[in-house]
């Protein structure tokens, strides 16, 4: 894990370093304390994997790993649990949670980093709602006020720009952009509706401690479930700065199968490395896929800065 | 030139919407899952407006061709402001408009920075304290040296400071350019 979140301020006396590894370690703790509490069990995933990450937008750092002289295998830093911890879902792990050290090549700017931690945690039969109550009542164990704000994606829009964002097509979002003074240059609608996000509803939401957004548009369904025009999928802002991100989780083979070729055509588009499907992932959801559940990822790093503030 | 977003960096000159801007603070917002962008806080250099843009990471803008360099102000003859550069003697002149809030506090001979976009000036930065001279104000109350509210005093620039009790006409005072406030007497 990285403890390096707590010695982020340079000018820290040798007692106040101690003070911030035992505080980053109580915090840890009371991570732990909460999953084992409601009987959810820690696992541990492997980090090197054989396939890289389709996401269009993350890229997989590869490492050479050698099996005896003059054998090298490339191997892939895993970029998030999720795949592993859906293999052991797979299997009958039942709930299950990881604290771990996560890779991302390409990233920058002080709040993105090449590698940090991730929470992330499942709960078989929980829908997208369930687990948002319980990644509340996370918040709260470990000190955050009650009080959250819960927005759906579409009156978030609505609320702080008028922009009936579910309706709008990408012809007119492209003149929206430019009547803000944006490049409405973009492949995807959905990369046109975050630029929007980012420009005008991230800062609105700075101003809420916890702030939740559910319901995305299906175009930014990433792996939740979709049910009629919106995903089932949330994210956690604790002053405008993202934190979490949560699916009611797809099932079928098929629609992973789908999912991630999407993103692999669109890799191919912008001219990125487009790596082979998991192939071994998609035989094994052939029975009756995933069972009906819910996880989240949760930086911790940014979780734990939130929390000292 | 152009600058890719990757190059973007506080106080960095750039052109943006026909006006040369200067980056104020410039944050990389990656969603988890999506694109990235940079959200971008600009001052135009022109109109002194600060602005937001948020540009898809990779992009890039045109720099603007911005210098800033200390000159002396001359005189001005109503209608310009007339400046010069102490090492080529070269000279400058602002209207009343690009002046700003600089004719509130610079007197004949004193120095301040100017800002050149393809060679021709367009905005003045006064240094952030300037002595002037109180013209007039209210005589104040003898003895009342605690200054509990204050005066208004008009300086020799025109500018209304607000001033102790104390502060006679013909004082001179120490003034914060930045915030138009009495600092002292000189």
């Amino acid at each position: 894990m990285s403890t390096q979140v707590a010695l982020n301020s340079i000018h820290l006396t040798m007692s106040e370093i101690k003070t911030n590894l035992v505080k980053y370690q109580n915090f840890i703790r009371l991570i732990r304390e909460f999953f084992y509490s409601r009987k959810i069990v820690e696992v541990k995933t492997p980090s090197l994997l054989s396939t890289p990450t389709s996401d269009v937008y993350i890229d997989s750092i590869g490492v050479e790993v050698n099996d005896g002289i003059q054998k090298a295998n490339k191997r892939y830093l895993h970029t998030s649990p999720e795949i592993e911890m859906k293999r052991l879902l797979l299997k009958g792990s039942g709930d299950i949670f990881q604290i771990s050290q996560v890779y991302r090549d390409n990233e920058q700017g002080s709040l993105n980093s090449n590698e940090f931690s991730m929470l992330e945690f499942y709960r078989l039969g929980f829908g997208m709602h369930q687990l948002i109550d319980e990644v509340i009542e996370l918040l709260i164990a470990l000190g955050h006020s009650t009080d959250v704000e819960k927005v759906s994606y579409s009156d978030a829009f609505i609320q702080n720009s008028g922009i009936d964002i579910l309706n709008t097509d990408f012809d007119d979002l492209k003149s929206i952009a430019k009547s803000h003074g944006l490049n409405s240059d973009f492949h995807w609608i959905e990369d046109l509706q975050t630029l929007l996000f980012v420009h005008l509803i991230e800062p609105k939401i700075a101003q809420i401690p916890i702030c939740i957004i559910y319901d995305y548009p299906k175009d930014q369904a990433a792996l939740a479930q979709i049910n009629g025009s919106v995903a089932q999928r949330f994210e956690l802002y604790i002053n405008g700065l993202e934190i979490a991100n949560g699916y009611q989780e797809l099932q079928s083979r098929e629609d992973y199968r789908f999912r991630f070729n999407n993103e692999l055509i669109k890799r191919k588009k912008l001219s990125k490395t487009t790596p082979l499907i998991d192939k071994q992932f998609l035989n094994e959801l052939k029975d009756g896929g995933l069972p009906y559940c819910s996880g989240v990822a949760i930086g911790i790093e940014r979780l734990f800065s939130a929390k000292s503030l | 030139m152009n600058y890719n977003t990757s190059q973007f960096k506080n106080g960095l000159k750039l052109m943006l919407d026909g006006n040369p801007c200067s980056i104020v603070n410039n944050e990389i917002v990656k969603p988890g899952k999506g694109q990235a962008f940079n959200r971008v806080k600009f001052k135009d250099l022109i109109t002194g407006k600060t602005l937001e843009k948020t540009f898809k990471s990779g992009e890039s803008l045109e720099g603007a061709d911005v210098m800033e360099l200390e000159m002396q102000y001359l005189y001005s003859d109503g209608e310009k402001w007339h400046f010069m550069e102490p090492e080529s003697f070269e000279q400058f002149d602002l209207s009343e408009t690009s002046m700003g809030t600089a004719i509130n506090y610079l007197v004949e001979q004193d120095s301040c920075i100017i800002t050149l976009w393809n060679n021709n000036p367009i905005s003045v930065t006064p240094p952030n304290h300037v002595v002037l001279e109180v013209i007039d104000t209210d005589p104040g109350l003898k003895g009342d040296t605690a200054g509990t509210g204050g005066k208004p005093a008009t300086l020799n620039t025109g500018v209304v400071v607000q001033v102790p009790l104390f502060v006679s006409i013909g004082d001179k005072v120490k003034v914060d350019t930045r915030t138009n406030e009495y600092t002292g007497r000189a």
